[in-house]
C-alpha cells in the first residue's frame, strides 16, 4: 500500500480544515468579517456620518452642552423638554408606542411651568419646609446632602436653578446642576456610558438631561413590575 | 446485456417468498405508511409538532442518525478482513455487511431528510445549482461523505452480484482498489460526523477529543454485533452457509469494540466527576439530574447496565461461542449501545442550554412515528437486498443469456488456495 | 427470452363481439389514450379545470419563482430588487399588509459594536417589548431574541440566574444582564452552516437569507450564546401589528423552517438610526455605535470602562460587551 499520496492528501486537507477555520487579527473587537470596507475614520468620514439626520433626530429640539464635550471633544446636545413638555419622550417600535425615558417629566411635575403660579416673581425661599403648594415632593436627596431648597433653586427666578459659581441654569441645563458634586457620573455621561443618546448613532448627538431621568428631589430608580417573563418550555403547535 | 434480466430477476427475489416473508414486509409497509402519514403531519404544520425547542433543538432524528451513520461504518470490519485479507470465512458474510450498511445508510439520510424544516430546499446543498460550504461545514462533508460510501456500498457489491449473475468471477483489479477506498471511507463517515458534534465549542458535553474514538469503539460494538444477527438469522432460515469462523471473529470483535468502549466511558466519567467544572453540568445532568430535572437518568443506566452485562457475557469464551448466548448478548449490546450513543449522547448535549436553561426533551407521536417508519424503511431495504443477493450467491439464479452452466468452468485454472468466488456455497450437510 | 408477439387482430366471418376482440399492443395503447383524452375532455367540460382567481394564480407564481431563486449573497442588484418586489407583492396579497422591504447595504467605514451596563439595567425587559414589536416576531411561540438573567450578586454566571423572574424589579441583592446575538467577529454559526445561508456583511452583522436556509439547525447547536431562534411552526404576526419598514435580511415576514436572530435592527441601524432595544432601554443600559469611528460612544466605553464579554475563552470575539458603572 502507498502511503505518501495519502498522507499528502491528509495534510492538504487538515491544512485546508485549520486555515479555514481561524483567521488572526490585531485587536480584540478590530476582527474584521470578510470584504469589510473600511474608509478611514478621518475629518472628511466624520463630517458625511455627522451629516447624516435620521427621522426624528432631525425633529428634536434641543440646545448645545456647555462645558462638557463628547469622545474626541465633539460637542453634543441636550433635549429641550419644555418645549414640548407632554411629549414625555416616547417612540414608536413597529406599531406600538412606548416611553424611553426612566419617567415621564411632565406627570411628575403637575405644577409646571413655574411661572403658572410665581408669575416671574421673586419667591422667599423658607429653608424648612411648610405645608405649601408643594407638598407633594419628598426631599429625599436633600434630606441625604443636607439640602435645601435655595442650594438649588434661585431666588431670584423660580424657574432657575443656582449654581455654586453664581450663575444660573434653566431647568432644561439640569446637568449643570448635578454635575458639581456628581462629577464622575457627569463625565461618564458625556462620554455615552451614562443616560441615553436619542434617536440615532450617527450624526447630532441628541442626548437626555440628568433630570430627564431621574427625580432631583427622590432620584432613585422606582420599581415597577417587568414585561412578562418568557415561556421557557415552548409552547406546544399544532396537532398536540 | 444481463442488466435487465438481473433487474427483473432481483424484482422476482424480492417479490417472491413464503407467507411469513409477506407478512414481514407487509408490517414494515404498515409501519412505513404510519410513518408516513405522520411526516405529512410534520410537513403541514412544521416542527412544532415535535418534541424539540429553541433550547433542546436536536432530538430523536439526530440520535438515531448518529446511532446508524455508526452501524453503516461498522461494515468495514467485514469488507477489510474479507477483500483485502481474503479471509474465507467472512467471504460468505461480506455480502450482507454491505447491505446492512446500505440500509444503515439509507436511514441515516433519511434521518435528516425529515429532520430538515426546509426539505424542499435540499438543492441547496448542491454544488453548482446551490452552494455547498465546503470544507468549513462538517455537515457539508457529511454530506460527501455519507452519499459517497453509499455508492461505494451499493456500486462495489452490485457488480459482485452482477458478475455472479452473468457466471464470471468479478474481477479483482476492478474493485479491489474500490474496497481499499471504501474501508477507508467507512471510518471517515463516523469520524466525520463525530467531529461535527466534537468540533462546537459551544457544546461542552461533546467538545473532546474522545468522542471520534468513541464514535468508532461504538460502531464497532452495535454494527457487527447487528450483522452477526443477521447473518445468524439467514443461516438457520436459509441454504446459505456462513462459516462458524465468522461468528467467532464478529463476535471477538464485537467484544474488544465493546470493551474499548467500556473504557472510554470510565474515562469520560472519570474527567466530567473528579473535578466538576462548568463544562461538567450536561454530564451531571445525564447522569445523575439537575434539581427536579432527571428525565434521562433511568435511561442512561439501563443503557450501560446492558453494555456492561453483554459485554461481561460475551468476554466468556464458552459463551460467546453458543449462540444460545451469543445471540441474546448481541441483540442487548445492540439495544445498549443505541440507548447510549442515541438517547445519552445527542439530548443532553443540549440540557442545560449554553445560557443555562433546562429544558427537557419528550418526543411526540409524530417524532416517534416517524423514527419507526424510516426504521421500518431500512429493515425493508435490508430485506430486499438480502433477498436479492442470497439466490445469485447461492448459485439458484443465473442470467439466461449463459450458455455454460455456473459450476463447470473448463480451462480456467485452480488455484489450490481457496477462493472465495469458487467456493461451493451450499452447505454440504 | 423470446419477445412476446401476440396474434394479430383477427377478424373473419365469424367476427367476435367487441369484448373478445383480440387486438394488437399498438391497438391497446390508442384505445387506452383515447379514453383517456375522451374522459378529460368530458371532466374539462362539465367543470373548469381549476377554480383559481388570477390572484391565486399570482401568488402561485411568486412563490414559483421565490422557490427557485439563488442565494442572496451571490444574487446581482437587478436580482435583488426583483426578489424583493416579490415578496413586497406576497405580503400584500397574503397577509394583507403593505410593507417595504429595504436591501440596504453596509455603509463603508461602520462596524457595529454594542455594550451593556449591568448596573444600570433593572430587568424592565423593556427591550424585549420594543424588539417584539419592531422584528414581527412570531407571536404563537413567543419568540424572543433578548434574554434578561436576573443572578445574585457576587457571580457572573449565567447558570445561577433566572430568566423567568416576574417580580418587582430590580429585586434587592440581585443584578440584571441580557444577551442576544452578539455578532461575533470569528462566528461559529457562519462556520457551520451547510449552505451559506448564513455570513457576516461588512458592517458586523451577521446575518441569515431566510429563504435559502434549510432549517437544520447546526447552527443553533454551534451558538454559545444560544442567540438563534428556530421557526418550529410559521410565524404570525397579526396584519395590525406588522411593522412595514423591513429588510431584506432582517426583520421580514419568515416562513416556517428557517432559523432567526437578532440583526442589531438592521433596517433601522443602516439608516443611522439606534436598535430598538437601544432606544427603548429607559435606564440608558444600552450603547450603540460604530467601532472605526474613535469618537463615538462604544469606544469611549471600550477605553473607559472595564468591560468584559461573556465566554471569552471561547475565542468568537462577541462584539457586544458588559460594563458597570
Amino acid at each position: 500500500m502507498n502511503h505518501t499520496p495519502t498522507s499528502c492528501a491528509a495534510l492538504w486537507v487538515a491544512a485546508c480544515l485549520i486555515s479555514g477555520c481561524r483567521e488572526s487579527h490585531p485587536a480584540a473587537w478590530e476582527r474584521l468579517p470578510p470584504k469589510a470596507i473600511v474608509a478611514q475614520a478621518d475629518s472628511a468620514t466624520a463630517a458625511r456620518n455627522a451629516a447624516l439626520e435620521p427621522g426624528l433626530l432631525a425633529t428634536i429640539q434641543a440646545i448645545p452642552v456647555e462645558r462638557w464635550k463628547g469622545p474626541g471633544e465633539r460637542p453634543f446636545e441636550v433635549a429641550l423638554r419644555s418645549a414640548a413638555p407632554e411629549a414625555g419622550h416616547s417612540r414608536m417600535f413597529g406599531t406600538i408606542t412606548l416611553p424611553i425615558a426612566l419617567r415621564s417629566r411632565t406627570a411628575a411635575i403637575s405644577q409646571y411651568p413655574c411661572t403658572s403660579c410665581h408669575l416671574g416673581q421673586k419667591v422667599v425661599m423658607a429653608n424648612k419646609r411648610i405645608q405649601d403648594a408643594h407638598n407633594n415632593i419628598q426631599p429625599v436627596h436633600p434630606d441625604q446632602t443636607g439640602a435645601v431648597c435655595s442650594t438649588c433653586h434661585s431666588d431670584d427666578d423660580v424657574a432657575l436653578l443656582t449654581l455654586k459659581s453664581g450663575e444660573q441654569a434653566t431647568l432644561d441645563e439640569s446637568y449643570r446642576l448635578c454635575a458639581q458634586c456628581h462629577f464622575p457620573e457627569a463625565k461618564t455621561w458625556a462620554g455615552g456610558a451614562h443616560g441615553k443618546r436619542l434617536d440615532g448613532w450617527q450624526g447630532r448627538r441628541v442626548v437626555m438631561a440628568c433630570a430627564d431621568c431621574h427625580d432631583p428631589h427622590n432620584p432613585v430608580v422606582q420599581v415597577r413590575i417587568p414585561f412578562r417573563a418568557p415561556q421557557i418550555q415552548r409552547p406546544r403547535g399544532h396537532g398536540q | 446485456m444481463h442488466l435487465r434480466p438481473f433487474l427483473l430477476s432481483a424484482l422476482k427475489s424480492a417479490t417472491n417468498g413464503g407467507w411469513r416473508y409477506h407478512l414481514w414486509m407487509g408490517i414494515l409497509t404498515s409501519i412505513i405508511l404510519l410513518g408516513g402519514y405522520a411526516y405529512s403531519v410534520q410537513w403541514r404544520y412544521g416542527l412544532a409538532v415535535t418534541g424539540m425547542n429553541d433550547q433542546v433543538s436536536w432530538g430523536l432524528y439526530i440520535s438515531n442518525f448518529t446511532f446508524l451513520v455508526g452501524m453503516a461504518a461498522a461494515a468495514m470490519m467485514l469488507v477489510l478482513p474479507a477483500y483485502i485479507l481474503e479471509d474465507v470465512d467472512f467471504g460468505r458474510a461480506v455480502l450482507m455487511a454491505e447491505a446492512v450498511a446500505v440500509a444503515a445508510l439509507v436511514m441515516a439520510l433519511g434521518f435528516v431528510v425529515v429532520d430538515l424544516g426546509n426539505p424542499q430546499g435540499s438543492w441547496h446543498l448542491m454544488p453548482g445549482i446551490g452552494y455547498l460550504n465546503w470544507p468549513r461545514s462538517l455537515l457539508a462533508w457529511d454530506v460527501i461523505v455519507l452519499n459517497g460510501y453509499l455508492a461505494l456500498n451499493l456500486g462495489i457489491p452490485f457488480y459482485i452480484l452482477y458478475s455472479h449473475y452473468a457466471g464470471r468471477a468479478a474481477a479483482k483489479h476492478k474493485y479491489l482498489p474500490w474496497m481499499y477506498i471504501s474501508a477507508m471511507w467507512a471510518v471517515s463517515i463516523h469520524l466525520v460526523t463525530a467531529f461535527l458534534l466534537a468540533g462546537l465549542p459551544s457544546r461542552p458535553f461533546w467538545n473532546n477529543a474522545l468522542l471520534g474514538p468513541r464514535f468508532l469503539a461504538s460502531a464497532f460494538t452495535a454494527g457487527p454485533a447487528f450483522v452477526i444477527l443477521l447473518l445468524y438469522f439467514i443461516r438457520r432460515t436459509t441454504r446459505y452457509d456462513i462459516a462458524e469462523g465468522a461468528f467467532s471473529k464478529l463476535a471477538l470483535i464485537t467484544v474488544a469494540a465493546a470493551q474499548v468502549n467500556i473504557v472510554m466511558l470510565i474515562s469520560e466519567l472519570f474527567y466530567k466527576f473528579y473535578s466538576p467544572t462548568h463544562h461538567s453540568i450536561n454530564a451531571q445532568y445525564l447522569f445523575f439530574g439537575i434539581g427536579e430535572h432527571h428525565a434521562l437518568v433511568p435511561w442512561i443506566w439501563t443503557g450501560i447496565g446492558l453494555n456492561l452485562l453483554a459485554t461481561v457475557v460475551l468476554m466468556i469464551h464458552p459463551l460467546r461461542h453458543n449462540p444460545r448466548w451469543l445471540i441474546p448478548a448481541c441483540a442487548t449490546l445492540f439495544v445498549g449501545i443505541w440507548i447510549e450513543k442515541g438517547i445519552g449522547l445527542v439530548i443532553p448535549g443540549f440540557i442545560p442550554s449554553p445560557l443555562g436553561e433546562i429544558v427537557e426533551y419528550t418526543p411526540t407521536w409524530v417524532e416517534l412515528c416517524v423514527t419507526a417508519g424510516v426504521w421500518a424503511l431500512g429493515l425493508f431495504v435490508l430485506t430486499v437486498l438480502v433477498r436479492v443477493a442470497l439466490p445469485i450467491e447461492l448459485g439458484d439464479v443465473r442470467s439466461p443469456y449463459l450458455e455454460t452452466p455456473p459450476a463447470a468452468r473448463a480451462g480456467r485454472p485452480r488455484s489450490t488456495r481457496p477462493r472465495y468466488e469458487d467456493a461451493r456455497p451450499v452447505r454440504t450437510r | 427470452m423470446t419477445t412476446d408477439r401476440t396474434a394479430e387482430a383477427q377478424t373473419g366471418p365469424e367476427d367476435p363481439s367487441l369484448l373478445q376482440k383480440r387486438v394488437d399492443r399498438r391497438g391497446a395503447l390508442s384505445i387506452l389514450v383515447g379514453g383517456l383524452a375522451a374522459g378529460a375532455a368530458a371532466v374539462g367540460a362539465c367543470a373548469p379545470l381549476s377554480a383559481e382567481t388570477d390572484e391565486e394564480r399570482e401568488v402561485k407564481l411568486l412563490a414559483w419563482r421565490e422557490y427557485i431563486k439563488g442565494n442572496y449573497r451571490v444574487m446581482t442588484e437587478e436580482e435583488r430588487a426583483e426578489t424583493i418586489a416579490r415578496l413586497e407583492r406576497l405580503a400584500q396579497l397574503q397577509r394583507g399588509v403593505d410593507v417595504t422591504i429595504q436591501s440596504t447595504g453596509a455603509q463603508p467605514g461602520v462596524l457595529f459594536g454594542y455594550a451593556f451596563n449591568v448596573s444600570k439595567c433593572k430587568g424592565f425587559r423593556r427591550c424585549i417589548e420594543a424588539c417584539i414589536n419592531e422584528n414581527n416576531l412570531d407571536r404563537n411561540a413567543d419568540t424572543q431574541y433578548i434574554r434578561i438573567f436576573e443572578i445574585e450578586d457576587g457571580v457572573v454566571d449565567l447558570d445561577r440566574g433566572d430568566a423567568t423572574f416576574q417580580h418587582e424589579v430590580p429585586a434587592e441583592g440581585h443584578f440584571y444582564l441580557g444577551t442576544q446575538c452578539f455578532q461575533c467577529a470569528d462566528p461559529p454559526c457562519v462556520k457551520v452552516c451547510p449552505v451559506g445561508a448564513t455570513w457576516q456583511e461588512p458592517d458586523g452583522i451577521t446575518v441569515i437569507d431566510y429563504d435559502w436556509c434549510i432549517g437544520c439547525r447546526y447552527c443553533m447547536a454551534a451558538c454559545p450564546y444560544w442567540a438563534r431562534r428556530f421557526n418550529w411552526g410559521a410565524p404570525e404576526v397579526p396584519p395590525e401589528e406588522v411593522n412595514p419598514n423591513q429588510h431584506y435580511l432582517g426583520n421580514r415576514a419568515r416562513k416556517k423552517g428557517c432559523v432567526e436572530k437578532c440583526t442589531f435592527c438592521i433596517h433601522r441601524s443602516r439608516q443611522g438610526r439606534l436598535p430598538a432595544c437601544v432606544e427603548a432601554c429607559p435606564t440608558g443600559a444600552r450603547v450603540f455605535g460604530n467601532l472605526l469611528d474613535p469618537d463615538s460612544e462604544i469606544r469611549w466605553v471600550l477605553a473607559n470602562k472595564r468591560v468584559f464579554r461573556l465566554k471569552e475563552d471561547l475565542k468568537t470575539e462577541p462584539r457586544f460587551w458588559y460594563f458597570s458603572d
